[in-house]
């Protein structure tokens, strides 16, 4: 579904990715972990189309088209959802008008009729059911006075709303309580699906407890330098990153 | 033998006076006439060396030849389907409407008043304006028809009053005279609508007058929706007596060359306040806002909100003045301009004046100018907005504030003229 070879990208003169490597089938469940810097939150800027990155090198195809000719929007159009970080508030527009908007543009460029208001509302209700996000958030501006929580669980909600192919969720977990991080988790694993694949980016094992992945690999200075099953992420948790950069030091 | 020089200004008053006898005026009451037309002789012709007109050019305007108006068609309807109390002025003529004359209540033309010799006209008596304004001394010494409304104590409008003027194409100078009287414990809503032909090249020059008594209620939603290229300058007064309260929103949709002078005079306890606005000039178009409220009186308070954006090389002004008098204790009074730059060559000036003589005051101003959050742009795109959508949206949302304000067939028709003029539907 996804396949991202020898991916160099740079920030101003900024070297960030060095060569990154990855491959993600259909219906699959990625985690990356990685230390601070390794480019973690680069990656997934770079899938969801951000403008400030510049790839210099290799390639990102998705499906079987090339996604760095694709801008935000058509990224979008094509199934790519990326979870924020840091979520944006946008004061004076609802999150239900937000929402309505959003889809009835994809539909549009995928020259499918809009969704009727009452269909919409039919899935506003079960997505934000699914998140546990009440009435009040829903009506609310796009994040406007949210709290870390509730940020990222809009992010689901809004996930949910879009039904992605590819979803990259990065640091969703950061600021999140333990009954936040159930829910959140279980947004996403009820949206599970042999169609669609996750990706997610953490910085910790913790979130890997309820979002259990196919694949784990580490990214370090720009580039996977170490893949595993499930269980490498426990052994991280354990180990630090020290003992895969020492190995990785040896063999260069 | 004394050689008398007419300079260009006197020149131009002197057509324009010509121009509008010929189309016809509307004479209310004399004695104000003769003062306006002193004042007329002795205020100077606005420059940009006058800090009330640094930014706002009327140099032009000077050689303006007036022509003599041709007559009216296409109209534009207005809020076809809305179901409204219609006055119809075009040029400063009265075109057609329902006129009501029962119990005290008098809607309809000021000539109609002035013929029925309604003692409530006399409202015209105190002009701020045209003592202090050159345009407005224009406007009052030759005065046209305009929209008469005159509600008496304890009476409420059935039906929001729809005032409409259009002006025609070609250089056309109009001047009409509104005159809104609000008794005591009164309620009147008024929409006052411009329009103007897309050949119109002339001059919009009128003069709103309001009083409000005590406990009394004014509700003005004002809508600019100017095609054409004509300059429009507009002087609005309104006072307000004790415990009364006041609403003005402007939204100007569309307009090539627009000055708004608002000014706001509580002069009696608990006066309440509310004036918001919103502009949005693109091309090469020009807006301007300056604002005035006079807190006589304690105890008023006034909120005060105006938020904008200039696109392509357009212009947008923005000045609020509060004058707080001596004595005029625990005031509140508050003042918000926001502002988005949308073209590289685009302009905001934007001046808050806050003059206090009280001690014991609330008052707040800010004003930002700013430009597209593109993290939030961003954030719209990734959920599949195209850029189009994605603006539109944050548009809709800056200027939301102000909009939601007024009533959804007004709202929705100026988000309309938003998003067609920026190309965005």
């Amino acid at each position: 579904m996804l396949k991202i070879v020898n991916l160099h990208a740079r920030i101003g003169d900024t070297e960030i990715l060095k060569g990154l490597t990855l491959e993600l089938g259909a219906g699959k469940v990625h985690a990356i972990m990685g230390p601070n810097g390794s480019g973690k939150s680069t990656l997934a800027s770079i899938l969801a189309g951000r403008d400030e990155y510049e790839v210099t090198e290799g390639s990102i195809t998705f499906e079987g088209v090339d996604l760095l000719e694709l801008d935000a929007t058509e990224r979008a159009v094509a199934g790519i959802f990326l979870a924020f970080q840091y979520p944006v508030e946008i004061p004076g527009v609802s999150n239900i008008n937000f929402l309505r908007t959003a889809i009835n543009s994809i539909r549009e460029q995928r020259e499918e009729a809009p969704l009727s208001g009452k269909d919409f509302l039919a899935k506003v209700k079960a997505c934000a059911q699914l998140v546990e996000l009440d009435g009040k958030l829903r009506d609310r501006s796009v994040n406007e006075g949210f709290s870390g929580g509730e940020k990222k669980r809009n992010e689901i909600f809004q996930m949910a709303m879009l039904e992605p192919k590819l979803a990259v969720l990065d640091e969703t977990d950061s600021g999140l309580d333990i009954d936040a991080l159930r829910i959140v988790s279980h947004g996403v694993n009820s949206m599970r699906d042999p169609n669609r694949s996750f990706l997610v980016i953490t910085h910790y094992q913790r979130l890997l407890d309820h979002i259990v992945p196919d694949h784990v690999h580490v990214l370090a200075g720009g580039r996977i330098v170490h893949s595993g099953g499930k269980e490498l992420a426990l052994e991280l948790e354990k180990k630090g990153y020290d003992w895969i950069l020492d190995a990785q030091a040896e063999k260069a | 033998m004394m050689e008398t020089t007419v300079t260009p200004a006197t020149a131009l008053a002197e057509r324009v006076a010509q121009a509008v006898n010929q189309a016809g005026s509307c004479s209310v009451l004399d004695a104000r006439q003769s003062l306006a037309k002193a004042a007329l002789e002795s205020l100077e012709y606005p420059t940009t060396r006058n800090e009330r007109w640094k930014y706002t050019r009327v140099a032009k305007l000077r050689d303006l030849r007036p022509a003599s108006a041709s007559s009216p068609s296409n109209i534009p309807p207005v809020l076809a389907d809305f179901n409204a109390h219609r006055l119809t002025f075009v040029d400063g003529q009265y075109q057609g409407g329902d006129v009501v004359n029962e119990s005290g209540v008098f809607i309809g033309p000021l000539s109609k008043a002035a013929q029925l010799q309604d003692d409530r006209i006399k409202a015209l008596d105190q002009d701020y304006f045209a003592d202090n304004e050159w345009f407005a001394a224009l406007q009052a010494a030759a005065p046209q028809d305009g929209a008469c409304i005159l509600i008496p104590d304890g009476q409420r409008t059935e039906r929001p009053i729809l005032v409409h003027h259009h002006l025609t194409a070609g250089d056309v100078v109009a001047q009409p005279q509104h005159v809104m009287v609000v008794g005591e414990h009164a309620h009147a809503e008024v929409i006052l609508w411009t329009t103007c032909d897309d050949q119109a090249t002339g001059l919009m020059n009128g003069a709103l007058t309001a009083d409000v008594a005590k406990h009394g209620h004014l509700s003005l939603e004002i809508v600019q929706d100017e095609q054409g290229s004509s300059h429009h300058i507009a002087h609005q007064q309104f006072r307000q007596a004790e415990s009364s309260r006041l609403t003005v929103r402007t939204a100007t949709a569309r307009a090539h060359w627009l000055r708004n002078d608002l000014h706001i005079h509580q002069g009696g306890q608990h006066g309440h306040s509310t004036f918001h606005g919103c502009y949005l000039p693109s091309g090469n178009t020009f807006v301007d806002h300056h604002t005035r409220i006079d807190h006589a009186e304690p105890d008023g308070h006034s909120d005060e909100l105006y938020k904008g954006l200039a696109a392509d090389t357009a212009t947008a002004v923005f000045n609020g003045k509060i004058m707080v008098h001596k004595d005029a204790q625990r005031i509140e009074a508050y003042q918000r301009n926001a502002n988005l730059l949308l073209g590289e060559r685009s302009g905001v000036y934007s001046k808050p004046e806050l003059e206090i003589y009280a001690d014991d005051v609330r008052c707040s101003h800010g004003c930002t100018i700013g430009q597209f959050d593109a993290e939030a742009l961003f954030y719209l795109r990734s959920r599949g907005m195209t850029e189009t959508k994605a603006r539109n949206l944050m548009v809709q949302a800056f200027l939301s504030e102000v909009l939601d304000g007024f009533r959804p067939e007004i709202q929705q028709h100026v988000e309309q003229v938003y998003a067609e003029r920026l190309g965005w539907n």
